[in-house]
């Protein structure tokens, strides 16, 4: 288990979104360590769940503003709820779903839907240093990156629902489905089904366009 | 936007078409893809990510957490046009009551039953602008919050927070 054998020091040097697996057990464990002062389990808390925030905020196409105020106010009541939350082991839950009703509230807030068909989400690689980024740049890769950009591109055009319950399952490592459930307010029964014929109408996109 | 793909209803299973292995591993093969071209294209900014970590400090057992009970844009009946309406707020911890109003010229508010506190308007993990109530328990800010916003009161030897939001 990984939450035993935590190397307090060794997270900086972890990729993110990748590898970050932190499965129910391990976040129970992380939070009661967190709740006891262990900043080196808050800190493997934020690595492992920040994507499944992230995504769940992305999902809701808030301006870029307001996507980095809800992620923030989403980890502070996480802080702030941390020794009262009921079912440690469900944090993953709590977190996409406080998220997602952050999200729910700020689109209310602004009684009209914010537009994020945000032309620059295509050209802007990440702004930091990323190993991402050094693939991105190394000509080799460029057929690649060419590849990853008509994916993404054609992702961004299905309809909503498909684009929402992608976006969330697309966190790394990817969530569970009572993840996804708690992030966009769907049963649990209906996500596979849902999932695969999102994912059907992604390959049909991406065939016509000869790119398969 | 392409419609044609938004009348999933709500009737999902209702298709009974099972995905054949061989489909299932293409469908698997394809979302790893597109997990990966979104920790390229759309990372958790690291800023971001900083903030989370130092969040940790806003960890705090000994003080009480005041819930909201009360919020204009969920509670409050939409009045049309009002789209300069200020936001109301309301806050319970136990016997205490904290009123707060938000409008783009700043905040005022009151702690019930009155009584005299030290609060802090918080935006997130620092120490927030120091503000202090008069004998009513009423306390005003001529900055109005944006962002993520919490208050921190200080009285009779106790600390209250309030829940988190985005105004």
């Amino acid at each position: 288990m990984r939450a035993g054998a935590l190397p307090s020091t060794a997270y900086d040097d972890l990729p993110y979104t990748r590898g970050g697996t932190v499965d129910r057990a391990d976040v129970g464990a992380l939070v009661q360590s967190a709740v006891d002062g262990d900043a080196a389990a808050w800190k493997a808390l934020v690595e492992g769940l920040s994507p499944l925030v992230w995504a769940v905020v992305r999902a809701h196409r808030l301006s870029d503003a307001d996507a980095h105020e809800v992620y923030q106010t989403v980890w502070f009541r996480f802080a702030q709820h941390l020794g009262r939350i009921r079912e440690p082991d469900k944090a993953k839950s709590w977190l996409a779903s406080t998220a997602r009703h952050e999200c729910l509230k700020v689109l209310k807030g602004l009684r009209r839907l914010t537009v994020t068909d945000d032309p620059q989400l295509l050209d802007r690689i990440s702004e930091d240093r990323t190993p991402e980024q050094s693939f991105i740049d190394s000509e080799e890769a460029a057929a690649q990156s060419e590849r990853v950009r008509y994916l993404w591109q054609e992702f961004e055009e299905l309809g909503e629902r498909c684009r929402q319950l992608l976006r969330i399952l697309m966190a790394s490592p990817k969530p569970g489905y009572q993840e996804v459930s708690a992030a966009l307010g769907i049963a649990v029964g209906s996500i596979g089904p849902l999932r695969q014929r999102c994912l059907r109408r992604l390959r049909a996109r991406l065939e016509a366009r000869g790119a398969v | 936007m392409s419609d044609m793909d938004d009348d999933l209803g709500d009737d999902v299973l209702d298709f009974g078409e099972q995905a054949l292995p061989d489909e299932e591993f293409a469908l698997e093969l394809l979302e790893e893809e597109l997990r990966q071209a979104t920790a390229i294209l759309d990372p958790v900014p690291v800023a971001l990510r900083q903030i989370a970590m130092e969040a940790f400090a806003l960890h705090d057992l000994d003080s009480r957490i005041a819930e909201l009970s009360f919020d204009s844009v969920v509670d409050a009946l939409p009045v049309r046009g009002a789209t300069g309406a200020p936001r109301m707020l309301t806050f319970h911890a136990g016997e205490v009551t904290v009123d707060v109003e938000l409008t783009p010229q700043g905040l005022m508010g009151q702690v019930l039953p009155p009584r005299s506190a030290r609060i802090e308007v918080l935006s997130g993990p620092q120490a927030g602008s120091p503000l202090t109530t008069d004998d009513m328990g009423r306390f005003t800010c001529d900055t109005s919050p944006a962002g993520p916003f919490a208050l921190r009161l200080r009285t009779g030897g106790q600390v209250i927070v309030t829940d988190w939001l985005t105004v």
